[in-house]
């Protein structure tokens, strides 16, 4: 079941921009006028994890928002002496519990189309609140897949 | 926007119907309560009587050639009538018996939405194991019936998962005749990993009301009460019983005396948050109650013991089932749906269900794997999860051009439903 909201070029050409160009570090989506996911924020390639939760909570405790973030960790494999670093592109649906029932069924019931078009991603993380957004959870999970 | 036969859920109001074991919900989409919760049975009485109630609607001489009045609704059940036996039109969570099912669509059109059925795209709501002849008749009925601009079907799980803000979860919905575990990835319900029990909020009723004429309490129903006199605690009942010139049903009498243990189960009955434990529970206060005879006693362990069989069942527990329906799905989605177990249907409103069943299942799931249950606080927004995802659905812009409309019926026939609304 979909809601059929489409996803425009914009939001397609940024990610492609973030995964092979590196350009930014993050991107925060919205969807317009109930009819289309389109770009909100581009984040700098500077930015801190933070400034990316700040801007994704922008809209207020009743606004949804979808998330991009090109996050940046280290890794040591089990046996290895070198920690090597690891670069992973998670897509986040930001639905706070506070939200109108409304609202979160739009973004979440248009997930699915959101994560089509942006092929390769490599972790989708539904959070409600902070605890499932902040950096250590989102961390947590990126790191659940990895070899030991 | 659009002229009849044409999509426009946005502009003529769209309707939400949600069939449901214990009632049907109707109304508007865009609205956040139904307009009416119509109970799931139906009385049929022959209809011999020479006064013509206008609520009762004449039968359609192609339906059955038999004369019989149909009562619906509250109002026109909870009266006795001669000869009315009460029948429900669900089964196992679908719609069974499809005349009586019609009246009480005749009656939703006429009394509670009070327009045409032509007017208004219709989106309805299923259970997930719905058969493909029965969604492909509904689909039927409601184009060549009731002819409808529009027609869309959705499964229920589905809706409460969204309307609480995620497209994958593990949805237990626990109503009236069973606890059902639905996985749900990305809006579509994952239909062979579907695990349902039996035991639900009729279960309760009926062990409940066996527990209380096990005790002799007199459960007649306040409809057949006249007046009642103040009675010390535990002293039999003193009242005047109606006199009717006329017998009633079985089935009619058995619904009356089930309605007034529901209002028990709903008062009094708790769920223990760990495994029941006579020492621990009999330290927990004692609750009064006071049936329609005016009867009145206080429960003590009775009250969780009865609702202990949701949980302690070896292979029907609510935990388990939840366990087994995410163990029949793929190791990758597991972490997700435990990460987001929305709790819906109105018997999950039974005090303590959520802090037991989330007890249940933190013992159950791995430790690397995260448990998060999330569930509406209003009873509104619990028991009517899935209408209200519906309603707001069909008030989402974009959903409008995915609605199956009149036209595409017409070319494609009812086999369309399962491609459109898989």
């Amino acid at each position: 079941m979909a809601s059929g909201v489409t996803v425009s070029d914009v939001c397609k050409t940024t990610y492609e921009e973030i995964k092979k160009d590196k350009k930014h570090r993050y991107v925060i989506f919205f969807i317009k006028d109930e009819k289309q996911i389109d770009v909100e924020v581009i984040g700098a390639r500077d930015e801190e994890y933070d400034q990316f939760l700040t801007n994704l909570q922008a809209g207020g405790a009743g606004e949804c928002r979808y998330g991009l973030y090109d996050f940046e960790y280290t890794h040591q494999c089990q046996g290895t002496s070198e920690a090597s670093k690891k670069q992973k592109l998670f897509l986040m649906s930001w639905c706070p519990d506070t939200a109108k029932v409304k609202k979160k069924m739009l973004y979440s019931s248009s997930f699915d189309a959101l994560k089509k078009s942006l092929v390769g991603v490599q972790k989708y993380i539904q959070a409600t609140d902070l605890s499932e957004a902040s950096q250590e959870a989102v961390e947590e999970k990126l790191r659940a897949t990895d070899r030991q | 926007m659009a002229g009849p036969g044409l999509y426009g859920g946005d502009e003529i109001g769209a309707l939400v119907f949600d069939p449901g074991h214990n009632s049907f919900r109707v109304g508007y989409a865009q609205e956040d309560t139904p307009k009416a919760d119509i109970p799931s049975v139906v009385g049929v009485a022959p209809d011999d009587s020479p006064k013509l109630e206008p609520e009762s609607k004449p039968d359609d001489s192609n339906i059955s050639s038999k004369k019989n009045k149909y009562y619906v609704d509250t109002t026109f059940l909870h009266v006795p009538q001669p000869n009315m036996e009460l029948h429900s039109f669900m089964k196992e969570g679908m719609i069974e018996n499809w005349d009586m099912f019609e009246k009480v669509l005749d009656y939703s059109y006429d009394k509670v939405i009070q327009s045409v059925s032509q007017y208004h795209p219709v989106i309805f709501s299923e259970s997930p194991w719905n058969v493909r002849a029965k969604r492909e008749k509904l689909t039927e009925i409601m184009f060549e019936k009731y002819k409808v601009p529009a027609f869309f079907l959705v499964k229920n799980a589905a809706l409460a998962a969204f309307g609480n803000g995620r497209s994958t979860a593990l949805v237990i919905d626990s109503g009236a005749t069973h606890t059902s575990a639905v996985p749900v990835l990305d809006g579509y319900v994952i239909t062979n990993a579907v695990v349902k029990s039996p035991l639900g909020g009729d279960y309760l009723i009926l062990r409940a009301r066996e527990m209380l004429e096990q005790m002799g309490i007199d459960l007649t129903p306040a409809t057949m009460i006249v007046a009642k006199d103040v009675v010390r605690e535990k002293d039999k009942p003193r009242y005047t019983r109606r006199k009717l010139n006329f017998q009633v049903s079985n089935s009619w009498m058995s619904y009356m005396v089930k309605r007034t243990v529901v209002d028990y189960q709903q008062t009094v009955l708790q769920v223990s948050e760990g495994p029941y434990d006579e020492r621990i529970l009999s330290n927990i206060p004692a609750v009064h109650y006071e049936f329609p005879s005016g009867y009145h006693q206080d429960f003590n362990n009775e009250r969780f013991k009865i609702a202990e069989g949701l949980f302690d069942h070896a292979m029907l527990g609510a935990g388990n089932i939840a366990a087994t329906s995410v163990g029949m799905c793929d190791v990758d989605i597991r972490p997700a749906l435990y990460n987001s177990v929305v709790l819906t249907g109105g018997n999950s409103l039974l005090q303590g269900f959520t802090d037991r069943l989330s007890r249940d299942l933190q013992s159950r799931i791995p430790g690397s794997m995260r448990l998060k249950m999330i569930s509406a606080n209003g009873t509104i927004e619990r028991r009517f999860g899935a209408w209200l995802g519906g309603s707001i659905l069909a008030s989402i812009g974009a959903f409008q051009q995915m609605w199956v409309s009149m036209q595409e019926y017409e070319e494609a026939g009812k086999a369309l439903i399962d491609r459109k609304c898989p």
